[in-house]
């Protein structure tokens, strides 16, 4: 997970003992960036002071909750982020969804395809799931930050666009001015990449289906 | 829909992840598109199931965000062209709302009165401080 800085992880526990200067610092450090993600999507000033407000209020209401080992920055947002989707769910812009696959779903429909066992078979515990995430966290971060290294930008933007947006090959060849065979190519080595580290670790392979893809 | 989302993308949906026009678009499609509304239930099922995705779990730890002193000195052109050129991507082809906020942040930061932050604090800080406790 994204570590908690130094500074952030003694605000909290000044504010965990209940001091209120320390509550303001906090307010005044994330105010502003959490502001302007709301506002983006309100278009409306009041209503995305009112979501940050209610924001704060979540991050003090849920503090006993929360893991210091992970980043305050990305805990608040994921906060702001449930606050605001209720905002636009009361205003009527954001639909409400069925909470699991409708009835006659056929759960094939929603489980990985291909070889592997599906997931819904297998039982873990969310530590174990924890586990699994954090293993695959630092084999992307490792990745990620060796292509950063020789200074490769160009394929950190192909790998990121393939998996965090899901483009296909084509549109991410297009978009980089590269050949369809080269997103290809780099593609199958950031998976490769990972599906060796995922196999260092011992972990089942099922749980992680897009490592077992056809990169084409 | 001009073109169909990608799983990646409704999952980013799901989190409100994903730049505000493709957002809103998403919310317009839902209205009268109900394999959409199976899609996104299906990845709600598959979620609950355990099946990790790569490209939530690179979202969700941040791994390609910029921090705050690189987007200030993005601000202040002072990153390689390599570094700047790559931020500009992530920023406007990827789209990361949370990278987008901040810079929209330190951006304000230079121009909005130090006044109008202050009020706005102000109010945030007395309608939270009563759940302020010590805890045990």
């Amino acid at each position: 997970m994204t570590p908690a800085s130094q500074s952030d992880l003694l605000l909290v526990q000044r504010v965990r003992s209940g001091e209120a200067d320390a509550w303001e610092e906090l307010i005044a450090r994330f105010e502003g960036r959490l502001l302007a993600f709301v506002e983006h999507r309100t278009r409306n000033r009041a209503a995305a002071e009112d979501v940050v407000q209610e924001t704060f209020v979540g991050f003090l209401t849920s503090l006993p909750n929360y893991d210091a080992r992970r980043s305050l920055e990305s805990y608040l947002f994921s906060i702001a982020a449930h606050k605001l989707t209720d905002h636009l769910r009361r205003e009527g812009r954001r639909p409400a969804l069925p909470l699991a696959a409708p009835s006659g779903t056929n759960p094939s429909s929603w489980e990985p395809q291909g070889p592997v066992r599906p997931a819904s078979s297998i039982v873990r515990s969310g530590e174990r799931r924890h586990l699994e995430e954090s293993a695959l966290v630092a084999a992307l971060g490792e990745q990620i930050a060796a292509y950063q290294r020789r200074g490769d930008w160009q394929k950190v933007a192909c790998v990121e666009l393939l998996l965090v947006r899901g483009w296909a090959n084509k549109d991410a060849a297009a978009r980089l001015g590269l050949s369809e065979q080269q997103v290809a190519n780099i593609k199958f080595e950031f998976l490769a990449k990972i599906r060796a580290a995922v196999r260092r670790q011992g972990l089942p392979e099922d749980v992680f289906p897009e490592l077992y893809e056809d990169p084409q | 829909m001009t073109r169909a989302c990608s799983q990646a993308e409704l999952e980013a949906y799901l989190d409100e992840a994903l730049p505000a026009e493709l957002m809103a678009r998403i919310e317009q499609a839902l209205r009268n598109d109900r394999n959409l509304v199976r899609q996104l239930a299906a990845i709600n099922a598959r979620r609950d199931a355990g099946v990790h995705s790569l490209g939530e779990i690179w979202r969700r730890h941040r791994l390609t965000c910029a921090t705050r002193e690189q987007l200030g000195s993005y601000l202040l052109g002072a990153l390689s062209k390599e570094a700047a050129d790559y931020l500009t991507f992530h920023l406007e082809v990827v789209g990361c709302r949370v990278c987008q906020a901040n810079l929209a942040d330190l951006r304000k930061q230079q121009a909005e009165s130090h006044d109008a932050a202050q009020t706005r604090r102000r109010k945030y800080f007395q309608s939270s401080a009563g759940y302020l406790r010590r805890e045990k």
